[in-house]
């Protein structure tokens, strides 16, 4: 009995004292999604929330579109660290003015999205390229194996919605009067089969592609800067994304957005500092794309990912969090 | 007992560097020698961008009397002429005239390319029961390894086109013509030969005016099935950027347009059934007038 007493005593001076040290935090539920990039970012911010704030995390698997209906209608799960909203953006925008939910981050991964890519050496070897507008003047640095005098664009799989866009911007942009051509690869590994040829060879390449992927991230893909502003949100909706676009206009990708989204519950009953954290936490185009080749070279799940990235990217992460959190934190990896 | 619970696999960890080892060893093996086995295709490649290209500029009234002169001369019946003529005029009708000229320069070249190649190999097969025995698993394999397995390699080799199509089509639809010419001269009659050696012809005799001729209709059964293969394969090559009928069918398959899909699948029906006629009625008319020869 005495024991017992003694224990839970202990116990509770245990508590007491590193909540003493760090603030009182609580339960946070975080949303894993069920794509790789989201699984490691879930991770991350669960090692970091509980070793650095602690907080106790629950992960809680989820896809975009039923983890926004359970936190919009639920509450649960109290955060998500990487919910595309192009779809969402009606909801989303109710959800925010009504104060239930809050955007903690707009952009926790630079660079994520689609648009046109290239290859990093691409770019260093030829500096006066900056942009797609750039960059289509320059056909020549591209040929296309079956026809040397033409450049080749590798556009979208037959079939996918993108397919019409890059269609579509393809005219836009004049392409084949400065003397390309579009090729279709007919699917997905068509397309990533072409960049890896490619890449492997040192050869230039330029196509569309998306990021965050593993394949961006072996191969040093660079989104393109498009020298153009984007456009006109009606026309990219009602002309650039539909077969029939009689007169497409030059204008960027539709900006994909990538959000933190954290419900009200999040905000009222846990640390600020955790809310904080959210705010800063931006991961870099190379170490997101370094992680998830990581991920794929070794049939790594996102808990070793995380652990992987908190200890070879320490100057990156300490930026998000305290001094304190991030000895704290640092401590744990040992 | 733990023995029996659990098989005794390979550890994790020496599974992945074996398969990354394959990798590695592919991807440098792709790095070293891919520009040189690229350049080795690169005739085939402008022969087939060229044969593609001059089917497309032809004029439409052009290329219907060549194929329906092609279909007389295959098949000497009427009735095929006709339908030869009315399925074209109906595809191109259905605007699939562009595609499908793609489709059939692909065909007409992986065909000529595994006929060019299968004929010989059976020949040899025919000859030595080892030969046999080496290539029948090789053709087990080419025929039942599903065909993204071999398609990503020959992808990061050759890259998207027209070429890594033509070894895609090829590796599927070599098989039947190889087995069928293999089978057709080890069944010839033993008596038949012996004939022709008492009658003094040589080995060379013996292959070209006894066993081939004879062999006539199993070859032709492997042609019309390798044509027939290669048809199949049209969607799977447009998987990695073979231009032609297979495109239409992904686009309809992604995006649940029946009507699109079943019209270009059609057509790819309709280029089979008219392959398959012509040379199946060519290959009866060759055996008809070997056996009138007898006869007479």
């Amino acid at each position: 009995m005495n024991k017992f007493v003694k224990g839970i005593a202990v116990a509770g001076l245990a508590t007491a004292m590193s909540q003493a040290a760090i603030a009182a935090c609580g339960d946070v539920t975080v949303a894993e999604m069920n794509w790789a990039s989201a699984e490691f970012m879930a991770n991350v911010d669960k090692i970091i929330l509980e070793e650095g704030f602690g907080c106790t995390v629950e992960l809680i698997p989820g896809a975009t579109m039923t983890t926004f209906a359970s936190m919009d209608t639920k509450g649960v799960p109290d955060v998500a660290p990487e919910l595309w909203t192009n779809s969402l953006t009606a909801p989303l925008a109710a959800a925010l003015a009504s104060g239930s939910m809050h955007k903690l981050n707009g952009m926790p991964i630079i660079g994520a999205g689609e648009g046109w890519f290239a290859p990093g050496f691409t770019l260093e070897n030829n500096p006066e390229i900056k942009t797609v507008l750039d960059l289509i003047e320059r056909p020549d640095l591209f040929p296309h194996h079956e026809d040397p005098s033409k450049g080749a664009f590798y556009g979208c799989p037959a079939g996918w919605g993108c397919q019409l866009t890059n269609n579509n911007l393809f005219r836009a942009f004049d392409m084949e009067a400065k003397g390309w051509l579009l090729v279709d690869p007919g699917s997905a590994a068509g397309l990533d089969g072409s960049i890896a040829k490619a890449a492997d060879r040192g050869n230039n390449w330029l196509g569309y592609y998306w990021s965050p992927t593993a394949l961006a991230g072996k191969y040093g893909l660079v989104k393109l800067d498009w020298g153009v502003p984007f456009g006109d949100k009606d026309h990219w909706d009602n002309c650039l994304t539909q077969a029939e676009c009689a007169e497409p206009q030059k204008t960027a990708w539709n900006f994909s957005e990538v959000n933190t989204i954290v419900t009200d519950s999040f905000m009222k009953n846990n640390d600020p500092k955790a809310a904080a954290y959210f705010g800063k936490r931006v991961f870099p185009a190379d170490a997101m794309g370094a992680m998830l080749v990581y991920m794929g070279d070794n049939q790594a799940g996102g808990e070793d990912a995380a652990i992987e990235f908190l200890l070879n990217y320490e100057d990156v992460w300490s930026q998000w969090v305290g001094v304190q959190a991030a000895n704290l934190i640092k401590k744990s990896l040992n | 007992m733990e023995l029996f619970d659990e098989f005794p696999s390979m550890g994790r960890t020496d599974l992945r560097d074996l398969k990354k080892g394959i990798d590695f060893a592919f991807r440098d093996f792709s790095r070293e020698n891919g520009e040189a086995i690229e350049n080795f295709f690169d005739p085939l490649m402008y022969f087939m961008v060229w044969f593609e290209k001059l089917l497309l500029a032809a004029p439409w009234p052009i290329m219907i009397i060549i194929f329906a002169v092609l279909a007389w001369l295959g098949a000497r019946s009427i009735p095929i002429v006709i339908g030869t003529v009315a399925s074209f005029m109906t595809i191109g009708w259905f605007g699939m005239w562009e595609d499908t000229m793609a489709t059939v320069a692909i065909i007409s070249v992986a065909t000529a390319l595994c006929i060019g190649l299968g004929i010989p190999l059976g020949i040899l097969m025919s000859r030595s029961n080892r030969m046999q025995s080496v290539v029948t698993p090789v053709l087990d394999i080419m025929q039942t390894i599903p065909s993204f397995v071999y398609l990503i390699p020959v992808v990061m080799l050759l890259g998207i086109g027209k070429v890594p199509g033509l070894i895609a089509v090829c590796i599927y639809a070599i098989p039947p013509i190889v087995r069928l010419t293999n089978l057709g001269i080890r069944l010839v009659d033993k008596e038949v030969l012996e004939a022709s050696e008492a009658f003094g012809s040589s080995y060379r005799q013996k292959l070209f005016e006894v066993q081939i001729p004879l062999a006539l209709p199993n070859i032709f059964a492997g042609v019309n099935q390798t044509i027939m293969m290669a048809l199949a394969m049209v969607v799977i090559a447009s998987m990695i950027g073979v231009k032609g009928l297979g495109v239409p069918v992904l686009r309809a398959v992604s995006n649940q347009y029946l009507a699109l899909g079943l019209m270009n699948g059609l057509a790819i029906v309709a280029l089979a059934v008219i392959f398959d006629r012509v040379s199946q009625e060519y290959g009866k008319r060759l055996q008809k007038h070997r056996q009138g020869g007898h006869g007479a």
